[in-house]
């Protein structure tokens, strides 16, 4: 596992390497730029605390395309969450709303630069555990999944 | 919502609304978003930008004193009256620096003097229009003497004023000034001007940037815009002139119409050139969310380029999207050896992983070369070619010519994965056109494209350096043909399956197998059965052409590449049509597209909803909604193909039965041009020189030299003039 991680390391490396060889270094910063500002910009970083009901987290931005969503997913641990337990609260908007009650005819509205808040009733969550979390979101307009994965520690909250 | 205004230079854009101020509500993806603001070397620079009024006792905003406004080139000016205040306006994009001009005069018209505060305020975004959805988290605002910058890490811009602010203010609070890094929503300044009736104050504000390294070489240039703009807006003012004076015209006496709409795709595609900096030189796919260089979309407006006249335009272009082909493999990025980019932006920042975007580029050098006559330019080129057709064999099946298309973005997805404790992604399985619905393995657009990619690199010996390959393709040709031909056939529905999984027709109907008909691969009695099937109320609309049949199980008249209705499979069906030989219909799908140009005041939505003539998640302009509407109106209802190495036009129009008469000027051919003119049965056409020119009409052919002009009978006969 540790050297296929390593592997994947030095794989990223060596593109770089190739790709500031071939298109100037210029090209490596400028990939970079993208990378992290994408990477600050959605998942908050730290953001993940939990209590003894569930857990709740921030997102700066819609994870790379806001719009109208009809469909909202959270996998605890690889392990779906009921829609049902599920709340997002998009940022300017003062009113929780469940990933149950989204549907085509009934979106929920998220747009660029505004935070939203996600909160899971998953029961307790252990301050201190690192989770893997992803969210899955449907946009009827343009139908790919879009996705964010991530893992952090819960905080308390 | 109000219409949307575009202001463009070739390397800055303004979006706003017509009350005069920078804000631009539109629908995107179902939901309302702001894209107002100033963008700047493909980068947005920033969100809404206000203008708010104090004069100690009322605020107003800018907008809200509206009375009128009209649109001068890429200039709009607007008047506003509030109270004894009157305010002009005018707004206009810049190059050198790239950015955006606002100047105000503000007049009282009598009384007393007033003491007038000007609010300026924006939000502040910094990041390249290709990255869709995300608005950066934290900046780095600091003042100087020259003025105010923010910077978001490579990405800058410059905010600079005739007068200097009396108060700066970062989100809410007034801000001394110095540096400050972290959140910002808005970014203010206060104005102070003491109005005298009689005496107007003007005031002048500019925003600049882009990247960062190109921001801090243009202050110079800055200085001198806020100084005097006018004489660079009235350069690039002239440089529209001229080069509107350089394209052909068109005249239709029996369909004004489509006259107009010919001169509004015109006018829409210069309006997409973009020289946005790092040498970068094309044309964007479309505004607002798509203002980057998508090279599939510069594929389908270079041929227009072409016919326009541009040629340098389109070299340049060429030149940046090979400059940009994927020498090794890089997952990271999507890209495979030969592979040529996705996007492209400043910075330099590109992409890959498309299944098509490859494919259409062969066949752009091959009408260079047809309408320049110059081969000599293409050898640079030849090696691109051959990576190209190397890029495309990796994923052929030899026995049936067929290219696998899928899995691209999945690639993306893999190589980025457990590299980064937050990942995401777009779960596309698929990146034909049709970008959001799956269409593997062996989608039949795709398959067309390749059997012309490979045509056009062994027109023009991009593999004669290889003799081994060069060897195999003609049987690669003849058996992707075949294949095309045979295997996607769907009597039931007398039309063609829409791609081919594990050998097993994919039973879509969709408009993108008229692309067979386009490129001659069927007969003609089932070219015209296919055209004819399309025509038909599940696929046609009134308002253009579906991107899946209503008659399919998952078609939606709101799903973007299942149900709408996009101009440019519209502009699929007219050249499939011609191409079978109906002109009338082909005429009539023409008529069609431009009905939509003369709804939108010249504008070309990118697409509508299937069940009314309603744009939905769509950009409110898209060259893939001109450009081929351009070339079709000379290569099918003209039917007019150049071969400039051989100093040869081969004329053979398709106007409907009822017109009389046509006129078409300025074509450029090689060194020289050609004009032509229909009276119905009569083709007459002039050749400028140098040189000679071989015309063939009419089953005739005729030498012309230079000044001269022949007038040739469609029903027979001709006379030299």
């Amino acid at each position: 596992m540790r050297s296929a991680s390593i592997g994947r390391m030095l794989s990223v490396a060596r593109q770089g390497l190739q790709l500031g060889i071939e298109y100037g270094p210029h090209s490596v910063e400028a990939l970079l730029w993208i990378a992290e500002t994408v990477e600050e910009s959605v998942y908050r970083v730290g953001s993940l605390r939990g209590d003894g009901q569930g857990i709740r987290f921030t997102l700066g931005n819609p994870p790379l395309r806001s719009g109208a969503f009809s469909a909202v997913r959270l996998l605890w641990n690889g392990v779906p969450v009921d829609p049902a337990a599920v709340q997002l609260c998009p940022g300017g908007s003062a009113s929780w709303r469940t990933a149950a009650s989204l549907s085509p005819g009934d979106p929920i509205e998220l747009h660029t630069g505004e935070p939203i808040e996600v909160a899971a009733a998953v029961g307790l969550a252990p301050v201190g555990a690192s989770v893997d979390l992803r969210l899955e979101l449907e946009c009827p307009a343009i139908p790919p999944l879009v996705w964010i994965e991530f893992r952090d520690t819960v905080r308390r909250g | 919502m109000p219409p949307p205004l575009l202001l463009r230079s070739l390397s800055a854009a303004v979006l706003t609304d017509p009350a005069g101020d920078l804000s631009l509500p539109r629908e995107c993806r179902g939901a309302v978003e702001e894209w107002g603001g100033v963008y700047a070397q493909l980068i947005r620079l920033t969100g809404r930008w206000r203008i708010f009024l104090w004069d100690g006792e009322h605020q107003s905003r800018l907008s809200d004193g509206f009375v009128s406004g009209r649109q001068v080139g890429d200039r709009w000016r607007t008047e506003h009256r509030i109270g004894r205040l009157a305010v002009h306006q005018e707004i206009a994009p810049t190059d050198r620096p790239s950015g955006a001009i606002r100047r105000l005069r503000f007049a009282l018209s009598e009384g007393p003097p007033v003491s007038l505060v000007v609010h300026s305020s924006f939000r502040p975004y910094l990041l390249p229009t290709l990255v869709e959805g995300v608005r950066p988290v934290s900046f780095r605002a600091e003042t100087s003497s020259a003025g105010l910058d923010v910077r978001q890490r490579g990405f800058g811009l410059a905010v600079r004023s005739s007068i200097g602010p009396s108060h700066l203010y970062l989100d809410r609070g007034s801000w001394l000034g110095g540096h400050r890094s972290g959140p910002l929503e808005r970014v203010g300044a206060d104005y102070e001007l003491r109005l005298t009736a009689g005496l107007p104050v003007d005031l002048r504000l500019a925003i600049a940037g882009g990247l960062e390294r190109d921001l801090a070489r243009s202050a110079d240039d800055i200085a001198a815009l806020l100084a005097d703009p006018e004489p660079r807006l009235a350069s690039a003012e002239a440089a529209e002139a001229r080069w509107l004076a350089g394209t052909p015209t068109m005249r239709f006496p029996d369909a004004p119409e489509l006259e107009r709409a010919y001169e509004a795709a015109r006018a829409s595609l210069r309006r997409l050139y973009s020289a946005p900096g790092d040498s970068m030189t094309g044309l964007v796919a479309g505004y607002p969310w798509y203002s980057a260089i998508w090279c599939r979309d510069l594929a389908w407006m270079l041929p227009a380029v072409l016919w326009l006249g541009d040629f340098d335009w389109a070299a340049q272009s060429l030149a940046t999207v090979f400059r940009f082909q994927s020498r090794s493999s890089i997952p990271l990025l999507g890209g495979e050896p030969g592979e040529l980019p996705m996007q492209i932006s400043p910075g330099p920042i590109f992409f890959y992983g498309t299944s098509d975007t490859t494919l259409y580029f062969p066949g752009i050098v091959e009408q260079w070369v047809r309408h320049t006559g110059d081969t000599g330019a293409t050898l640079p080129w030849r090696p691109v070619l051959a990576a190209v057709v190397a890029w495309g064999l990796a994923r052929t099946d030899l026995a049936t010519g067929l290219l696998r298309n899928g899995g691209e973005a999945e690639a993306i997805s893999a190589a980025t994965g457990a590299i980064s404790r937050i990942r995401y992604g777009i779960d596309s399985p698929d990146t034909t056109i049709w970008d959001s619905t799956d269409r593997r393995d062996h989608a039949i657009d795709v398959q067309v494209l390749w059997w012309s990619a490979l045509r056009s690199a062994l027109e023009l010996h991009a593999i004669d350096d290889d003799p081994t390959v060069r060897a195999r393709l003609p049987g690669v040709v003849a058996r992707l043909a075949e294949t095309i031909r045979t295997a996607y056939d769907w009597p039931e529905e007398r039309y063609l399956a829409d791609s081919l999984r594990a050998a097993v027709p994919v039973r879509k109907l969709r408009p993108n197998a008229l692309r067979a008909v386009s490129a001659g691969l069927v007969s003609p009695e089932r070219a015209r059965a296919l055209a004819r099937r399309v025509a038909e109320e599940d696929l046609s609309t009134p308002w253009g052409v579906r991107t899946l049949s209503t008659k399919d199980p998952t078609y939606r008249p709101d799903a973007y590449h299942d149900g709408q209705v996009w101009p440019v499979a519209t502009a699929w069906a007219a050249d499939a049509a011609f191409a079978a030989g109906d002109g009338e219909l082909g005429a009539e799908f023409l008529g069609r597209i431009a009905a939509r140009f003369a709804a939108e005041s010249g504008q070309a939505n990118e697409c509508y909803r299937g069940d009314r003539a309603e744009a939905f998640d769509s950009c409110f302009l898209l060259g893939l909604s001109v450009g081929p509407f351009v070339s079709l109106l000379f290569e099918r209802l003209w039917g007019l193909r150049p071969d400039a190495r051989a100093r040869c036009l081969d004329v053979r129009p398709c106007f409907p039965a009822g017109w009389r008469s046509a006129a078409l000027d300025g074509v450029r051919l090689g060194p020289g041009r050609v004009s032509l003119r229909w009276a119905a049965p009569v083709v007459t056409v002039g050749w400028s020189g140098p040189g000679d020119l071989t015309v063939r009409v009419g089953g005739r052919v005729s030498p012309l030299a230079p000044g001269a002009s022949v007038a040739v009978s469609l029903d027979g006969g001709s006379r030299a003039g």
